[in-house]
């Protein structure tokens, strides 16, 4: 099922790709750790946190894990799988080259 | 069960099989049969994950969590929304890339080892099986609510188990990948349909949202339980506090300072790992589509979880106050306190929209559970079928006998799952869990994330990793995490028991560092360049883009064919 790769990525650019990229995942996920532990680490330090009122009579703490949590990992997932496949066609191949001469950014 | 709710679930259920029928594979290809012939859309996939993963447990186990425990039982739907962002960011995009049949056809194929791909299979198949049995467990309970009889001698909860397996294990090997495809996809948009028609009842009735958790905040949380003198309500002690009483919206009701972190990062490391999940990603035409995919996921995860938590929060708020209107409230409740909290969305269906309220929510119980049954039935059929049938039991296997393999596989897998299911009962272990079905399926997602996502991970990040290496890590993070299940339910200890319960967060690390350790001092596979260039590299993305763009541009430049009588002149 491995299929045979096309002659146009060289080990180079993959190479080059793949660092980019994994540094691109560590910190998305290093934002994406922080928030999603650090909702229940201030329920546990801060009494504000939990006791008190934002919406309704809802807790800062109950708002974020039952509405703003859901809402951060979609921008965040967004974010990232734009940035992602941005940076995976400008380093890699992309669209091929317009007969007018120009390169894959549009210079010359 | 009435004419009303009997319709709506014969409706719901003739809908769903007749979808599985109607997109059947129509060749006797494996690739057809377990991946869908790799075409299938970004839009339709992520309806089709979403089918595969909100089981029983997202629609009635998250609502029952968050009715038991309040804010803490909200960390179970946090956790299973929360996985989809490592699955984006480190899984999806490489796994479709290298693009194999099943998990352990990737990692068999990565690490150029048969060992590391039997071994899987062995991780893969608990993985499932413990996955399995909850739904059935789920799909037992729902019958006993809505039907309340068993057929041919068996009581309703076994009933319920047996007809609600065997149905999705006749589908799945009627359907193949692509049938369930469709059908879980359909599944998907009709357990959306229910819980938003349940949600909007619900706040059109006036449901004030933010002061149902600031009253029911105000006094203790208190819980049915058995005892000796029978059911009555115990109040939930803090877990932070233990001089205090646990309250609704706040931490403590279920987990001390470690549990909370615990389960969370159990479910967030085991989203990464579940086969049947991931095994979706195999089905899409490119890898940036299968990215775009999860992005998808995360959108509606976030809309399905809200709902479910919220009407969790309702149904703590409501029932007590619907008793006397409804008098079948009174053999299902404790002082207006559900005794089996996975009733909480069936009972809030049936108040707010009488029998064909009540069908209307069954009936997304059911299908959440059936969609998640046909993935896992998908998955285990691809692994026994292709991982062990097509490689070592039959090498020389017709298309056709590979294809016979993974369907009678799933007939065996599913009535394994329903015989262990039959063995539980549900009520004796209600006092115990906040929620029966989430916890077991939590437990499927603390062996996925101690034995296979770290294994993963480094198998698609580190170049150094071997084959000896990740059968070690696999070994020891499976090995450890069932040793640690086991001493958390003989160790009744609140405070260490909930870590050992949720054992992600010691296993994991310790499975990565075995399998760091041992490929260190064991060889990488050859042709690792190569294998690389496949995972990491997009020009099969690009290819695959421009055949589409070429066909789409062709059809578009076909002359239309003249008519008859313009042919004759």
């Amino acid at each position: 099922m491995a299929r045979e790769v096309d002659e146009h990525d060289t080990p180079a650019e993959v190479d080059a790709t793949f660092r980019t990229i994994r540094r691109v995942a560590v910190g998305y996920f290093a934002v994406f750790l922080a928030a999603v532990t650090g909702v229940p680490a201030l329920s546990l330090t801060l009494g504000w946190w939990s006791d008190g009122r934002l919406i309704g009579g809802m807790s800062p703490a109950f708002v974020m894990a039952a509405f703003g949590l859901y809402v951060f990992f979609f921008l965040i997932g967004l974010a990232a799988a734009t940035l992602s496949t941005a940076v995976e066609a400008r380093m890699l191949g992309g669209p091929a080259e317009p007969e007018d001469g120009t390169g894959r950014d549009g210079s010359p | 069960m009435n004419l009303a709710s009997a319709a709506v679930l014969a409706a719901v259920l003739a809908l769903v099989a007749g979808v599985a029928i109607a997109m059947r594979p129509r060749g006797a290809s494996t690739v057809d049969f377990y991946l869908a012939g790799q075409r299938v859309g970004v839009v339709t996939n992520a309806w089709a994950i979403c089918g595969d993963y909100f089981s029983a447990a997202s629609f009635l186990g998250v609502a029952a969590a968050v009715y038991v425990s309040g804010l803490d039982g909200v960390w179970y739907a946090v956790g299973f929304a929360a996985g989809f962002v490592p699955v984006l960011l480190f899984v999806a995009a490489p796994l479709r890339r290298f693009g194999e049949f099943s998990i352990p056809d990737f990692l068999g194929r990565r690490l150029r080892s048969e060992h590391v791909r039997l071994v899987a299979v062995g991780v893969v198949q608990l993985i499932i099986l413990s996955y399995l049995v909850p739904q059935a467990v789920g799909s037992g309970i729902t019958w006993q609510l809505l039907v309340g009889q068993g057929i041919g001698g068996l009581s309703p909860y076994a009933t319920g188990v047996v007809v609600s397996t065997a149905a999705v294990a006749g589908l799945v090997a009627c359907g193949g990948m692509r049938g369930t495809t469709w059908t879980q996809a359909v599944q998907f948009l009709l357990l959306l349909a229910a819980l938003c028609w349940l949600a909007t009842a619900v706040l059109g009735a006036g449901f004030d949202y933010g002061g149902a958790v600031a009253d029911l905040s105000t006094e203790p949380l208190a819980n049915p339980t058995a005892g000796d003198r029978g059911w009555e309500l115990a109040t939930e002690q803090n877990r932070l506090d233990g001089a205090a009483t646990a309250s609704f919206g706040e931490p403590g009701a279920r987990y001390g300072r470690l549990g909370q972190f615990a389960l969370i990062i159990t479910l967030i490391m085991g989203t990464a790992g579940l086969p049947h999940v991931l095994n979706r990603y195999f089905t899409s035409p490119t890898g940036t589509a299968a990215r775009m995919t999860t992005v998808w996921v995360l959108g509606l995860a976030g809309l399905f979880y809200a709902l479910a938590v919220m009407l969790g929060t309702a149904a703590r708020a409501q029932i007590p106050a619907a008793v006397p209107a409804h008098p079948w409230l009174q053999e299902l409740t404790v002082d207006g306190v559900l005794r089996v909290p996975e009733h909480a969305l069936p009972v809030l269906g049936r108040i707010y929209g009488g029998d064909a309220g009540l069908g209307v929510v069954a009936a997304g119980a059911l299908v959440a559970v059936m969609s998640t049954i046909a993935g896992l039935l998908l998955a285990a059929a691809a692994s026994w079928g292709h991982d062990v049938y097509e490689r070592h039991i039959n090498p020389r296997a017709t298309q056709r006998q590979a294809v016979w393999a993974g369907r009678s596989t799933t007939m065996v897998v599913a009535f394994a799952a329903a015989g262990l299911a039959l063995a539980m009962r549900p009520e004796s272990l209600t006092g115990l869990l906040p929620s029966i079905v989430a916890t077991m399926v939590t437990w499927a997602f603390a062996l996925a994330g101690s034995a296979l996502t770290p294994v993963f991970l480094l198998a698609i990040w580190w170049r150094g990793t071997t084959a000896a290496g990740a059968t070690a890590g696999m070994a020891s993070g499976a090995v450890l995490a069932v040793a640690m299940f086991v001493a958390g339910i003989r160790l009744a200890d609140p405070g260490l028991g909930e870590l050992l319960m949720t054992p992600t967060l010691v296993a994991a690390p310790v499975a990565t560092a075995v399998t760091v350790l041992v490929s260190r001092r064991t060889a990488p596979p050859r042709e690792l360049e190569r294998l690389w260039l496949t995972l990491h590299g997009t020009a099969a993305d690009r290819h695959a883009e421009r055949l589409a763009q070429l066909t789409i541009r062709s059809l578009s430049r076909r002359p239309s064919r003249p008519g008859p009588d313009l042919a004759q002149r």
